[in-house]
């Protein structure tokens, strides 16, 4: 067991290692002019900016408005998925007539469907969840497919002749067996939502994340560019990791 | 011989087993080629309190034979009469029946798993946590009750899966080749242990095996199944003393038995 906790505590020292190694190189970098300075602002700048956005009311309000869509889309989005996904994985009619439809849209780039859902929903709040939710979708699905294949016949045979209900099914081995892939499509589908809220934020917006990083851009403030690509870092690393907690807690007998 | 069939006879008599019977049973699947006959007038008696086999060639019908003992398939035509009542769903109170370890929920622990058939039935959680802890303490897994199936070696989770078997008591055990994904040492062992548990309560088992030793060394007789459509080619009484030992596998009387057996089988498997 010691061994183990030690390993652990080398491999993370290791990783902090490592990021500390990168924002020193990147300091290092600007100040001896290897990057240039107006393009590529030091981390001594870039970071305490980071930090004072936190308490700047107009960077909160867009980081609200942000993740104010990003939440409303996930929660609309998820069941709606998870439920298709189900479906499809579980009927054999549904899911001969139209997984093949799924799976080829996933691979279709859904950035490009952008303008349309400007042209269908405006440029405002709606259309911003309307795209998160389109991105994330297709994950969603294919992931919910995958969790009720991998309910294995032979948990629901012993089940049944054990004289399970069909409530009893359904709460006590479809659920268990799934938990673990579903929470993986949902971590997958966060991501994918993120990134189409932020995109579509940043292709025309009012407001928001995406709409503040895209105007630091265009107007060449590069501390507070940064400083925002930093901030949405933080926010996706933060939902993913949450997420990934779970999974494992779920999927702890996966082994 | 005689004194042989007398200690049989006394221990049927001390069973509280249910006898188990199967009345000309066809069965039907369909397929895209069309409906296969898979099974065509079976019928057999399995005597309450009695360790019968059921051996036969690869797609003989054997498993489905035996989920239709446990209710989980109806069969085209014929009935399966458990004391003389027709079959026609799941009798969890009266039919345990133990899959391989593969049917083991893996994220349940060795005590949930065991538990499972009683907590279905929403037996109170201190009652089938006492049962499901002295059957893991028979089986000899009592230090091993809080680890989850992927913790234990393939041997262990066969032993949790028998202990969940006859942790609700029931009165006819099925087995459905329990001992299939285990290596040889293991599956002997695995066996006198069986035995051992069965001499205490007598069940009805009805095991299904592709390992003949297996069927000779278990069994009171066994039935023999032929190639596909499945037909009960002959029931062989299995004359050896009980308790068993393993120098009865010495015995001419063994050899005798596993080579009527497998007389049969090669010989379907031919045609």
């Amino acid at each position: 067991m010691s061994h183990g906790l030690a390993s652990r505590a080398g491999r993370i020292s290791a990783q902090i290692g490592i990021v500390v190694a990168i924002f020193l190189f990147w300091e290092v970098a600007v100040q001896t002019g290897m990057a240039n300075a107006r393009v590529l602002p030091p981390p001594s700048l870039v970071l305490p900016r980071a930090v004072a956005m936190l308490g700047d009311p107009v960077v909160l309000y867009n980081l609200w408005i942000t993740s104010a869509q990003v939440l409303l889309a996930f929660v609309l989005v998820a069941p709606i998925g998870i439920a298709i996904g189900l479906l499809l994985g579980e009927s054999d009619y549904f899911g001969r007539a139209f997984k093949p439809f799924f799976f080829f849209l996933a691979s279709v780039p859904k950035s490009v469907f952008l303008p349309v859902f400007i042209l269908a929903f405006g440029i405002g709040f709606t259309q911003k969840v309307a795209f998160g939710m389109f991105q994330a979708i297709f994950v969603l699905v294919i992931s919910a497919i995958a969790a009720a294949e991998s309910v294995s016949s032979d948990f629901l045979k012993t089940a049944r002749a054990y004289g399970a209900s069909r409530r009893q099914l359904y709460l006590d081995i479809y659920l268990p067996a799934m938990l673990p892939v579903i929470v993986e499509g949902l971590r997958l589908g966060m991501i994918f939502n993120i990134t189409g809220v932020l995109f579509a934020e940043m292709y025309v917006s009012r407001a928001g994340l995406g709409h503040l990083v895209s105007t630091w851009g265009m107007s060449f403030q590069m501390v507070n560019l940064f400083a925002g690509i930093l901030l949405a870092a933080a926010l996706s690393i933060a939902v993913n990791e949450a997420l990934r907690w779970y999974e494992n807690k779920v999927g702890a007998w996966r082994g | 011989m005689a004194g042989l069939k007398m200690v049989r006879t006394d221990s049927v008599a001390a069973s509280a087993g249910a006898d188990l019977r199967a009345e000309n049973i066809t069965h039907m699947f369909d397929t895209d080629d069309g409906a296969l006959l898979a099974l065509k007038d079976v019928s057999f008696t399995v005597e309450a309190g009695t360790f019968v086999g059921l051996v036969g060639p690869s797609g003989c019908g054997k498993s489905s034979l035996l989920l239709m003992m446990a209710g989980l398939l109806l069969p085209t035509d014929g009935r399966i009469a458990v004391r003389g009542e027709t079959v026609s769903g799941p009798l969890p109170e009266d039919i345990g029946v133990v899959f391989q370890e593969s049917s083991l929920l893996p994220w349940k622990t060795a005590r949930e798993n065991v538990e499972f058939p009683l907590y279905l039935r929403g037996v109170d959680r201190q009652v089938r946590e006492k049962a499901a802890l002295k059957m893991l303490d028979l089986v000899g897994l009592g230090e091993f009750t809080e680890r989850r199936p992927h913790e234990l070696s393939g041997g262990m989770k066969q032993r949790v899966a028998i202990a969940r078997g006859f942790c609700q008591d029931p009165e006819i055990l099925l087995m459905d080749e329990p001992f299939a994904a285990l290596d040889e040492q293991t599956r002997m062992t695995l066996g006198d242990e069986l035995l051992h548990i069965w001499d205490q309560n007598k069940k009805t088992v009805v095991f299904v095996t592709h390992s003949l030793t297996e069927a000779v060394f278990l069994c009171d007789k066994v039935l023999v199944m032929s190639a596909r459509p499945g037909q009960i080619l002959k029931e062989i009484d299995i004359t050896l003393p009980r308790p068993r030992t393993y120098e009865m596998m010495a015995t001419e009387t063994f050899g005798q038995l596993r080579a009527e057996i497998w007389e049969l089988i090669r010989e379907t498997q031919a045609k």
